[in-house]
Parts: C-alpha cells; sequence; structure tokens
C-alpha cells in the first residue's frame, strides 16, 4: 500500500507570460504507515506536489498511483482511491460552513454514501481523536469555538474520512505552543491506531524532527533531499543551507555551545538531547 | 516625558449569542514609554490582540481608559490623531495590501488622510527604502513573497509616519526567511528609527528582542517584565499555556539537575557564558 508519483511535472499559467515550473519531474514513494516531514521555503513546490496526491492537481507529465490506481484515471476506482487521501489545508478552520460541529463533520462521510448510522459512528470516533467530547461539542456552532478547537473541527472532518493517508498542511500555524502540542498528540495517537501514512509540511524544523521518521526537503520544484530526519539535521547541514532551509533550534544552540569550546557530540536533534550533551560534555553524567 | 500608551483599569466586555458576558478584557493596567519594545505573548483566546486592538482605537474600552499620547481613545474627536499616532500590521499580508502597484499601496495611507502631492513621494520612498522594498516599487504586490508583501504591509504603516507600530503576529503565516527579514526590519524600526513597537507573537524566540515582555491569561495581565525575568519562570510560563526559549528551557533543565547556572540565562549566549568559562 503507497502513494507514488511517477516522473510528476506542473507547470502554472502554461503559454502565458507568468508560466512557471512548480514541480519537475518528481518520482516518489510513501508507503502507508510511514510519518514523514516535508519542508522546503516558500515556492519550492510544497503544495503543488500536495495537491498532485489526492487529484486536485493534474499532472502535465508523469502520474500518481495511490494503491497502484492511477489517481487521474476516470471511473469509479480513480474516485475511491482519491477518497483514500484526506488533506488537511492550511487554516482549515476557513473551510468551516456547517451549521453545527456534527454536520460539519458528517459531511465528508455522507458523501462518501455511508449510511447514517455509520456516518454517526465515524464522527463520534473523529470528533474523540481530536479531543472534543461528542456529546457537549456534537450540536454546537463550530463559529463559536476557539481558533484551536476550530481547527480540530476542521481535522476531525478529514479523519472521519478514515484516510490511509492524511497529508497535513502546516496545521499548527498561528496556534499557540499547548494547542500545537495538543494537536500533534491527537495525530501522533492517530498515527498509533491506524498507522495510516501521515504527510506533516511544515516550516517548523522542530516539529519535522520531532515527528517526523523521513524527511522529504525540496527546493525550485525537485525533491533535493529524502532520508532519515535525524541524519538528514546532523549531517547535511551544508545541503540544507543551500536550499534556505534551517536546522532545530537544538542543533543551532549545540553549535554555538560547540564554537565556545564545549565538546558537544553530533548526535543532537531535540532539546532533551542537547541537554544530555551537555552533561555529558561536562562530566556531570 | 508621559507614557504614548497608558491603560488604566481596562476591560473589555461583549455578549456572546446566549446573551452571555465575555470579558475578553478584564482590569488592565499597563504604559508604554515612547521607544520601548513590547512583546505580548499568550494563549490563543488570552486577549493579546483585544488589547492591541485598543492601542489605536480599532476598539474602545467597555470600563476604564486607554490613553494614546494622553489622548483618551473613547472620544471620537481625537481619532483621526490616534491612528496616525499608532499604526497596525496584521498576520495576513494578504488581506493588508489594497493596490495593484507597490508603491501605489504605500502611498495609499498618506493620500488617505490628505497629505499634500509633493510630500507624498518622499514619503512613500523613505517608508520603502526602510523596509528593504525599495527595487520592487513598480511591482504588484501578488507577484511578492509573503515576507516581502509584510514588509509592504510595514512600510504603508511608515508613511503615515506614526510614532507607535503595533504588529499582531506579523510572521505567523510566513516561511523562516521571510520571518527573519520581518524580525530585522522590526529591530530596525525600533532601534534606528525609535519608534515604539508592540509586537504580538506565539514564537518565544521573537519576544527575546523586545525590552519588556507582558504575559496575557484570560483577559489579565499575568506576568510582566525583562525577558530575562519572564523567561526564568519556566514553571509559570508552561502553567499559562506557553514555553519558553530552548535556552532557557536547557538552563532550567541542568538546574533541575543541580547544576549551578544563573537564574537568568535565557538566550544562547548567556548559555554559553554559563558553561563554557
Amino acid at each position: 500500500m503507497s502513494i507514488r508519483l511517477d516522473n510528476v511535472s506542473y507547470t502554472y499559467m502554461k503559454k502565458t507570460p507568468y508560466e512557471r515550473t512548480a514541480i519537475k519531474e518528481v518520482t516518489l514513494t510513501i508507503e502507508k504507515g510511514e510519518y514523514v516531514a516535508v519542508i522546503g521555503h516558500t515556492g519550492s513546490g510544497k503544495s503543488t506536489m500536495m495537491q498532485h496526491l489526492n487529484g486536485l492537481l493534474n499532472p502535465d507529465q508523469g502520474k500518481v498511483f495511490v494503491d497502484d490506481v492511477d489517481i487521474n484515471g476516470k471511473g469509479t476506482e480513480a474516485k475511491k482511491s482519491r477518497n483514500r487521501v484526506g488533506m488537511v489545508f492550511q487554516y482549515p478552520e476557513h473551510q468551516i460552513f456547517a451549521e453545527t460541529i456534527f454536520e460539519d463533520v458528517a459531511f465528508g462521510p455522507r458523501n462518501k454514501g455511508l449510511s447514517e448510522e455509520e456516518v454517526e459512528k465515524q464522527v463520534r470516533a473523529a470528533l474523540s481523536f481530536v479531543g472534543l467530547d461528542y456529546d457537549t461539542f456534537a450540536n454546537r456552532s463550530p463559529f463559536q469555538l476557539s481558533g484551536g478547537q476550530m481547527r480540530r473541527v476542521a481535522i476531525a472532518g478529514v479523519i472521519a474520512m478514515d484516510p490511509d493517508y492524511l497529508i497535513l498542511d502546516e496545521p499548527s500555524a498561528g496556534l499557540d505552543p499547548r494547542s500545537r502540542d495538543s494537536i500533534f498528540r491527537e495525530i501522533n495517537e492517530l498515527y498509533q491506531a491506524k498507522k495510516m501514512a501521515v504527510i506533516l509540511v511544515t516550516h517548523s524544523m522542530e516539529e519535522a524532527a520531532q515527528y517526523a521518521k523521513r524527511l522529504l526537503v525540496m527546493a525550485k520544484g525537485k525533491i533535493v533531499i529524502d532520508g532519515d530526519s535525524a541524519e538528514v539535521f546532523q549531517n547535511h547541514r551544508e545541503a540544507l543551507k543551500e536550499v534556505g532551509v534551517d536546522v532545530p533550534q537544538a542543533i543551532k544552540l549545540a553549535d554555538i555551545l560547540r564554537e565556545r569550546g564545549l565538546d558537544i557530540s553530533n548526535d543532537v536533534l531535540k532539546t532533551e538531547d542537547l541537554v544530555r550533551q551537555i552533561k555529558l560534555a561536562k562530566g556531570w553524567l | 516625558m508621559k507614557p504614548i500608551i497608558e491603560v488604566e483599569n481596562l476591560s473589555h466586555i461583549y455578549y456572546d449569542s446566549q446573551n452571555r458576558e465575555i470579558r475578553a478584557l478584564d482590569g488592565v493596567n499597563l504604559s508604554v514609554e515612547q521607544g520601548e519594545f513590547v512583546a505580548i505573548i499568550g494563549t490563543n483566546g488570552s486577549g493579546k490582540s483585544t488589547l492591541a486592538r485598543h492601542f489605536n482605537a480599532l476598539l474602545c474600552p467597555t470600563e476604564g481608559t486607554c490613553l494614546i499620547n494622553g489622548l483618551d481613545s473613547s472620544l471620537e474627536e481625537n481619532l483621526w490623531d490616534i491612528r496616525q499616532t499608532v499604526g497596525m500590521v496584521f498576520q495576513n499580508p494578504d488581506n493588508q495590501i489594497v493596490a495593484a502597484i507597490v508603491e501605489e499601496d504605500v502611498a495609499f495611507g498618506p493620500e488617505n488622510i490628505g497629505v499634500p502631492q509633493a510630500e507624498i513621494r518622499p514619503r512613500v520612498e523613505a517608508a520603502l527604502a526602510v523596509v528593504n522594498m525599495t527595487e520592487y516599487a513598480k511591482h504588484a504586490p501578488h507577484l511578492l513573497s509573503g515576507g516581502q508583501k509584510q514588509r509592504v504591509a510595514i512600510a504603508g504603516v511608515l508613511a503615515l509616519l506614526p510614532k507607535c507600530i503595533v504588529l499582531d503576529e506579523p510572521t505567523a503565516m510566513l516561511d523562516p526567511k521571510g520571518r527573519k527579514e520581518i524580525v530585522a526590519t522590526v529591530k530596525k524600526l525600533n532601534k534606528e528609527k525609535n519608534i515604539t513597537v508592540v509586537y504580538i507573537t506565539h514564537k518565544m524566540e521573537e519576544a527575546l528582542m523586545a525590552d519588556k515582555i507582558i504575559v496575557m491569561k484570560q483577559g489579565k495581565i499575568a506576568l510582566q517584565g525583562t525577558p530575562g525575568e519572564v523567561f526564568s519562570r519556566v514553571e509559570k510560563i508552561k502553567e499559562l499555556g506557553l514555553e519558553v526559549p530552548i535556552a532557557a528551557e536547557v538552563a532550567a533543565e541542568l538546574r533541575a539537575g543541580g547544576h549551578r547556572i544563573p537564574e537568568k540565562t535565557i538566550t544562547p549566549e548567556e548559555l554559553a557564558e554559563a558553561l563554557c568559562q
């Protein structure tokens, strides 16, 4: 079970003076069960690539397969496989439209043709995954919730589709640290329980380092680095710098301390690693 | 010199659809001195933005007073002066641009307040120079990057020659490069142009550049002080649903392990100092 891009290219505003190739000959396989972070600065092609994963954009060249079905083909098979891919856009709370939270989350499952009984089951499960109590929230208006809660409702709407591949485009943008941590905790629990693939598009290197096992770095419409996230952040510093991508703060701080003569090993990714390495370097362990 | 912003016992109350009273701000007292750089942090819904919107009279106090450069913001005859004294920059760069050419966008404010034609051009040029966007003067804003658009928005405010700029999460929608551009620009406004800055953010590393940090919780000020005073209270900050900059976090962990690291260690340099003597 995998999502596969085979030599995919896409150009915006073709045959106009504004023509711009957003992704170029991208080949990529993401297996179900993987947790992947996608980083790269604005305009590197991240969003364009993501929109190919569930058929929002049709490639100019190449093919996209979900579980070996060409998702841009015709017929119910192609439609079904597009439905395997759930996409949470940036600021998804702006896309909430229904009068009650139940109705909003139920929209996707209903569209899929599930029975009312199954729809309710999915909505219950999805709301519980994002930490919203069904009996308290189902009949409330989504528009009276806080920003963090609204975002949870929007994510629940995608989770209720029971996707095998979950794409999240900057799910923490604009959230305070506590809401951000709880959204990631919920995503992690979901990931552990369902073993779907999670594809996280982020500008936060800390999030990429902390949650994703695999890291894709995009630049100028191509995937320039694809590897284990710890390994990439620790050992490909020059390459990352070249494409204008930062490293997690723990690594930056380790660099500063090393420059000042503290003998800190390269084995740092998160804050707790750094604390441990400092203690080792100072002979405190 | 009198403070540029003086807030006394300020409450802002509104009613939800079930007619329940919501106190978005609840008895806030604060003052911001001319030339100061103040950061406001706090969880979503803590009242940061509501507070900031009082500083240029987008909102008026339900109770208490808000004096801007000595002018009471609840009096309509003061609005014009207050809005020229305090400019605002919001989160989403796309919502703040009104014209199809960068320099026209920056000229919009001065034109609106009736600045003479001959004076508008130098103002626009100076504003674009400060934010490093001179070479984009004739460009179309929608083709710029997020960081560039946000700098155009700042230039639009600068063209009004404000004494104070309030920025409400100006980097939330930007990538790391755009964030750096905005942080550098805001620092420059404060240090070189002596413009008072009120900076709302969820990014604790950005709050570090302030002279003073105000932490909001449920419409009240929960904590205020220098970055050193605020971020050395790691437990309190976490309890408020926030986090501290990484160097402060590491310092606190080491202290918890019984190692001697000075209380107010919050920046990488200070941590290096403490560890590498």
